[in-house]
Order: structure tokens, then sequence, then C-alpha cells
């Protein structure tokens, strides 16, 4: 945290402002990609793309991590939105819960 | 943000017999879920320890033992409240669940509220609880409605 919702979705707006940088997030969504082949899809050229990276990098929307065998390769993902996740617990224990509130119903319904 | 979750369900029995229910046979009628696992192990059945103080555990086929939490609160007919840990949060780390039995005519109104998933840092339960790929699923969704959104603004 530390940084104010307005601030930091003023920041996620205007990162994503721009069309090429919508498109390597619709990329990251299916998986993490590295560099070259977010170049490649993209059709921009290395430098155009290592820009738009590091835009979206700053921004918060995006991190960068290397694979464990070598550490000259890039790999960019999503960053995990703390808050989403609190809202996908908070659904899914809801989901629990309701489904068990079910099998305790149709428990009791069995009694003789 | 509130962290915490309300769910309610009427069940065709007295509170005295729905508490009695839910506590000594819930090993007969809970349903294991994939993503609530409380153990890396398979499933095993659970039991409540009559009683304040009394444990909430899960014992594996193999006869081994998780204490899932305590019992705080233990009012047959009225009243059952327990700590919830799952063997993937920290040793300070737990939620808490506080079940309600009210009589609605012949039948009782049963409430779960379920609270204290602020206290486990999201990102380690998300990453280290959730099967990869349901996880990797959810969170594409919320950046698909995230952009959605966003598209809709900057359209």
């Amino acid at each position: 945290m530390g940084v104010k919702p307005g601030a930091a979705l003023d920041r996620t707006l205007a990162a994503l402002a721009d069309p090429h940088r919508r498109q390597v997030v619709d990329l990251l969504r299916e998986r993490p990609r590295r560099a070259g082949e977010l170049a490649e899809a993209t059709g921009l050229r290395p430098p155009a793309m290592s820009r738009h990276l590091r835009t979206l990098r700053q921004s918060g929307l995006i991190e960068e991590s290397h694979p464990e065998f070598d550490a000259r390769v890039r790999i960019y993902s999503l960053r995990p939105e703390p808050m989403a996740n609190l809202k996908l617990w908070l659904e899914e224990t809801e989901k629990l819960w309701s489904a068990q509130l079910l099998a305790f119903k149709a428990h009791l319904e069995g009694d003789g | 943000m509130s962290s915490r979750i309300l769910v309610a369900l009427r069940v065709p029995a007295t509170p005295a017999r729905a508490f009695q229910a839910f506590t000594a046979e819930i090993g007969r009628w809970w349903r294991p879920n994939q993503l609530f696992q409380f153990t890396r192990r398979p499933a095993g059945t659970l039991a409540f320890e009559p009683g304040e103080g009394g444990r909430f555990t899960e014992t594996a086929a193999d006869g081994e033992v998780f204490e899932i939490g305590r019992i705080t609160a233990w009012q047959p007919g009225a009243r059952l409240a327990f700590t919830w840990r799952q063997a993937s949060f920290a040793p300070d780390q737990v939620t808490k669940v506080d079940i309600r039995f009210e009589a609605v005519g012949s039948e009782t109104r049963v409430t779960v509220e379920h609270r204290g998933w602020e206290t486990v840092p999201q990102e380690h339960v998300a990453r280290h609880t959730f099967p990869d790929a349901v996880f990797l699923q959810r969170h594409g969704e919320w950046w698909q409605a995230l952009l959605a959104s966003l598209r809709s603004r900057l359209a």
C-alpha cells in the first residue's frame, strides 16, 4: 500500500491509455511472457517494447522476474492486486459455507 | 474493506437438534472443498471436542490429526464459535467462525459468520493455497473485468 488509491488509479489509467500497452496486458493475462515474445506478438521493435514495459512496471501493473536457470532472461507477468486477492477469498469463503449449509440441511432432512 | 462473510440457511430441525447435528455429526455432512483443504494431505474427517476450549480437528485416513482450531463458544442450541487455520497459514494467523442457531417457527435459521481473512497475507495464501490453475483463472477474470471497465471509461 502506501500509495493513495486515487494516485494509483491515475497511474494505472495513464499506463493503459496506450493501445500497445493494453495489448501487452491482454497477452499477460493468459500467461507470463518474455519481452521478445511480447515484441513479436505486438509487432513492435524491442527498444519500443522495452519502453512500454518500463512504463507498465512503474505503474505497478506488471512485474519482472528471471527464470532460475538464466538470470539474463526477463519474464513479465501481471502483478497480483492485494485487494483483489482478499475479495477472491471472501467470495470463495461465502461459496464454501453456502455449500456446507446445503449439505447440512440435506443431512437433517435425512433424519427419520 | 469488510473482511467477513455472512451466510444463512433455514434447516428443518429445532435449534437443539441442529446444534447437535452440526457438532456431533459434522464428520457425516461436511463436504471437503479443494480450495479450503486444511492440509496438503487428502481430506479427512472433521470433529469437534465438545465444550469451550475443545479442539476442532481433521483426522486423515492414516490417523494423523490436524488441529484446525479451538472452540471459543459452546452454547448448545444457540451458538458455536471456533478458530480456523489452514496448514498453509503462518503460526500467528487465524480466522474466526461464529455460528448462530435461532428458532424460526418449527425450524432453525443457521447463520455462519467467517471473519479475519485480512489477517492472512493475501498474496501468500492465494499463491500457496489456491491450486495454481484456479488462482490464475480467477486472477485472469479479475483483470478482464478491470480492463473492461477501464475500456468503457476510456472510450
